[in-house]
């Protein structure tokens, strides 16, 4: 059994445990991240291969898109998805995992699970963690908030057309320090694919929400929709009574540092120059 | 147009959070992960019945605030609570 480091966003996860084909599986995949000093983690997760099917939720005959199960506890967090289960303690935050995976969906599991335990480790950095897409121009990073259906794709495909850095479609971090806002890619990839690669942070210089809409437009909202837009869209920690006060209270102080605007879009590359023109206005309003 | 006892009693859901922000109020439902924003006088409806005032005092409670008729106000405060039960985000209590 094998074991094998992956570092981003300040941290490192080392899943050990892993056979050969597992192995070789989890770094075909997550190359470009894979760490070389395996001591002190931050976060460990032992894999434990069980080939036996029975007990796991069974695989289904083609591809499918499903919710992975997640149950907050006191002391713990119970993942389970296709082919396996998981235990991640809170406190300090590591996991075992158990699964009969081995081959190509192996890799849907093992993502499913650092998905997770991911989130809660930058959580407990003082990061949000949301369904977002965002890109860069190279200097500013912006990111467009909103679950399942919002355009998160849709505008990554777009952005992909005027040669835009895509970080993620799916997930990414908005870290904060006293001097700035940051903007980090998690190796997670939705519809728009692509092969997680090392990004540096970029400043983040926009936080919106999505709407559907011509001509393009960024718009204000209240706080409140801000505060509940970013809370709805930040996975499994907005669904823990632990720690949902928590990121309601970092989601405030978030909006208040950086307010949220609405990007209202329609399928066409017209809505970058719109937000371009909006946040090169604020960048001199602040240089001022 | 919702008939409910004017003497019924309220509470913020134990699987939900509110908080009032800038007079708007957000409830996080934690079970669904999903958030509903109501808006100043939803959060003002919410604010009395976590105050543990009957349905009935909150329509009293918006007639006075808002200069509105109790008609008004209770259609108004009805149906909000109609859709926060719906939602999950409060309770009978």
């Amino acid at each position: 059994m094998s074991a094998l480091t992956i570092a981003f966003a300040g941290s490192r996860y080392r899943f050990a445990g892993l056979n050969p084909e597992q192995l070789d599986l989890v770094r075909s995949k997550f190359d470009a991240l894979l760490g070389t000093d395996d001591t002190q983690p931050d976060v460990e997760i032992d894999v434990h291969y069980s080939p036996n099917p029975e007990g796991f939720m069974r695989r289904p005959a083609g591809p499918v898109e499903y919710r992975v199960a997640v149950v907050h506890a006191e002391d713990s967090v119970a993942v389970a998805g296709i082919g396996f289960t998981a235990n991640i303690d809170r406190r300090p935050l590591r996991a075992q995992m158990q699964t009969c995976l081995a081959d190509e969906w192996f890799v849907g599991a093992f993502e499913n699970l650092f998905r997770v335990v991911a989130c809660y480790r930058l959580f407990s950095e003082g990061a949000l963690v949301l369904h977002s897409a965002a890109f860069t121009d190279g200097a500013r990073g912006f990111l467009f908030c909103g679950r399942s259906g919002a355009g998160k794709t849709t505008l990554c495909g777009l952005a992909d057309e005027l040669e835009l850095g895509i970080l993620s479609d799916e997930l990414n971090a908005v870290t904060t320090s006293a001097e700035r806002l940051e903007l980090q890619a998690m190796p997670i990839a939705g519809d728009f694919g692509g092969a997680p690669s090392a990004h540096p942070p970029y400043p983040l210089t926009g936080l919106l929400g999505l709407a559907h809409g011509a001509p393009p437009s960024v718009d204000r909202c209240s706080k409140a929709e801000a505060v509940s837009r970013i809370v709805a869209s930040c996975p499994y920690i907005n669904a823990d009574a632990l720690l949902v006060d928590e990121l309601t209270s970092r989601a405030a102080k978030l909006v208040e540092r950086m307010p949220l605007r609405i990007l209202s879009f329609a399928k066409d590359t017209r809505f970058w120059s719109v937000l371009n023109h909006e946040y090169q206005s604020q960048h001199a309003a602040l240089s001022r | 147009m919702s008939t409910k006892a004017s003497t019924q009693h309220y509470r913020v859901d134990p699987h939900a959070r509110f908080r009032v922000m800038d007079d708007e109020g957000i409830f996080v439902l934690q079970d669904a992960g999903e958030v509903l924003v109501v808006n100043e006088l939803g959060a003002f409806i919410v604010e009395q019945l976590k105050a543990k005032h009957s349905l009935d005092e909150v329509i009293t409670s918006i007639t006075e605030r808002y200069a509105v008729d109790a008609e008004r106000a209770r259609l108004d405060a009805s149906s909000l609570v109609d859709e926060l039960l719906q939602a999950g985000a409060i309770t009978r209590s």
